[in-house]
């Protein structure tokens, strides 16, 4: 044993000239963000093919199978009026699964995070990074479901080519809620009463079906409280280029959403992280 | 001449101990969670290239302490609270503190969707660290820590002895200058601690500054320079472990196995001898400063009954945290 701890000391690199001071704050998020970058290529097939696969089977489905009866929506043809929504609603769902599902495995079973701050990192680091990385993972599914829906002719892909920005800002908006959602949750059964009571209704009453002008004048507010019909209504403008005074209350909502609910929820999650 | 510079170094290591300052500075540390109160008034130094270990029941406080030096738990707000780790203070600069640090939390918290090299080198993105520095480091901590072998399994595969040594590997990376440790030993089958152990004072000799929890008695024994032992918040006892031994406690035991053997061994006592019993179940326990006594008491009991042993850790932390259990045992 001690001949081979006195090898060890031999072959060491010699250092302490190393520069131990700790990384600045945009390196900081950066190596959070790039952790889970790493961790999600890793099982890049199953990861990444369902994101191509659900807005297929939607388009199937729903766009060839109705778009037979309903030719029409809002002036549009349906088929283009539902791909147009399907750009964001990937987005929502895949941010709303990393920031719950995922936040709570990392942080109640897996103790990812507790590993993480044992290193130059702190609890807000780890947040905000994870924020930007279900942003980053918008941005990307909205991209793969453009490019569906470019390869089926749905729409020409250069109309496309800047809705995955506002699959970034979906991403964001529902990262934030999610997070918050996350920092109540006890055991992580409780999730489905997030996914079955919130998300998988404004999935159907945000405007990607069907026009939300279409509801009930009572149902109509809260269409305009929830976070996806604001997205869509974006994802839409941007597609065909039709801007109206609207979008503007929509890309205020968007921010202010993302500010309060992101600092709630920073907040919030720091707190289980330090004791 | 590996011998002759070996002492030179020791020699030197030594005298630099005692005139340097110490690298871990606490004094007046308070913590509470709601009306718990985990940590009270505990202070403390670690100085330079010595092992400091922290003894006590579960929820004595001693990770809760742990926590606070590197910014994981939030000390109550007290005016005579001091903290200092090298040049900070980890209340409010934490990550300078963990720059030059190395942390083995309690729980095993690898990632596991990554193999063992991966987890070295995602970790080692968190310090910022240049690539070739990096590369060099996990080659050298993979032969350190036994693990070369090991290089690209999935951590999910590791056995617990394993999983512990890559971790304390992570803690590695940035070649610390401290090394903060909670529990880094417990559930692993003996031979894992020696080789642990073995590390860990390999560090040590190499100058790393050592802070761990254990509740191992013979751990601390093993590497500690400095043994504080704590209960219910508090500190009870501090010093080298030798002298706490030999000014707290008696330093020599006579163990009765048997209950019924009690009688037999206070006559062969005699009248004037003084010693001291304790008694838990069955097992009676009789400690004494002078062997001579306890070696009278066995004179009647049969040598399958008793044992006479040296004083060791686990007697003095009995007794001085008491028998009973706490309600976080």
């Amino acid at each position: 044993m001690s001949s081979s701890s006195i090898s060890a000391e031999q072959v060491h690199p010699a250092t302490r000239s190393i520069n131990h001071n700790p990384p600045n704050f945009i390196h900081r998020i950066y190596s959070v963000w790039l952790r889970h970058v790493r961790v999600y290529t890793r099982n890049l097939f199953s990861n990444a093919l369902p994101p191509f696969l659900e807005p297929l089977i939607f388009l199937v489905g729903i766009g060839f199978g109705l778009g037979a009866y309903v030719t029409e929506m809002n002036g549009l043809p349906f088929i283009q009026y539902l791909a147009s929504g399907l750009l964001v609603t990937a987005a929502m769902f895949t941010a709303a699964f990393e920031c719950s599902f995922g936040t709570f495995i990392r942080l109640e079973f897996d103790k990812v995070y507790q590993g993480m701050l044992g290193s130059p990192l702190s609890a807000n680091d780890l947040i905000i990074g994870e924020m930007l990385w279900a942003a980053t993972k918008g941005f990307t599914f909205t991209l793969s479901v453009s490019i569906i829906i470019a390869i089926f002719g749905v729409l020409p892909f250069e109309r496309l080519v800047l809705v995955p920005f506002v699959g970034f800002a979906t991403g964001l908006m529902f990262a934030c809620l999610s997070l918050l959602i996350t920092s109540f949750v006890k055991t992580i059964n409780h999730f489905n009463f997030y996914f079955s009571g919130f998300i998988s209704p404004m999935f159907f009453f945000s405007g990607v079906f069907f026009p939300i002008e279409n509801l009930p004048a009572a149902a109509r507010p809260i269409t305009e409280i929830i976070p996806l019909t604001h997205a869509v209504r974006l994802a839409r403008a941007l597609t065909f280029a039709q801007w109206e005074t609207v979008h503007l209350w929509d890309i205020v909502y968007v921010v202010l959403f993302t500010a309060i609910f992101g600092t709630v929820a920073l907040f919030r999650l720091r707190t289980r992280l330090i004791d | 001449m590996p011998i002759g510079r070996f002492s030179v170094t020791s020699f030197l290591r030594y005298i630099s101990t005692i005139m340097s300052k110490p690298i871990v500075e606490v004094s007046h540390l308070y913590k509470s969670f709601g009306t718990f109160r985990a940590v009270e008034d505990v202070s403390f130094a670690v100085r330079p290239s010595t092992c400091a270990a922290f003894l006590g029941p579960n929820g004595a406080g001693k990770t809760t302490t742990m926590k606070t030096l590197y910014g994981r738990a939030v000390p109550d707000v007290h005016d005579e609270t001091r903290m200092r780790v090298f040049d900070f203070d980890p209340r409010s600069d934490e990550l300078s503190v963990k720059a030059k640090s190395g942390v083995v939390p309690q729980e095993d918290n690898l990632d596991v969707e990554l193999n063992v090299e991966q987890n070295l080198r995602n970790y080692a993105t968190f310090y910022g660290l240049p690539h070739e520095f990096i590369e060099r480091q996990i080659d050298y901590l993979l032969d350190f820590m036994e693990l070369g072998a090991k290089r690209r399994a999935r951590t999910r595969e590791l056995s617990g002895g394993m999983q512990r040594r890559l971790i304390i590997a992570r803690a590695l990376l940035n070649d610390p200058e401290l090394l903060i440790l909670d529990e880094p030993t417990t559930g692993l089958d003996p031979q894992v601690r020696q080789v642990i152990w073995e590390k860990l004072r390999n560090l040590k000799h190499r100058g790393v500054t050592i802070l761990l929890t254990t509740h191992y008695m013979d751990e601390a024994f093993q590497l500690a320079d400095n043994v504080v032992i704590m209960d219910r918040a508090k500190t009870v006892l501090e010093g080298p472990p030798r002298q706490l031994l030999a000014e707290n406690i008696e330093q020599h035991v006579l163990e009765l196995m048997n209950a019924r053997a009690a009688p037999a061994a206070e006559r062969g006592a005699g009248d004037h001898a003084y010693w001291r019993k304790d008694q838990l179940g069955e097992r009676i326990i009789y400690y004494a400063n002078d062997p001579q006594v306890l070696r009278n008491m066995t004179s009647g009991i049969h040598a399958h009954d008793y044992l006479l042993r040296p004083v060791n850790l686990e007697d003095l932390f009995i007794k001085a945290t008491g028998r009973s259990l706490n309600e976080l045992q």
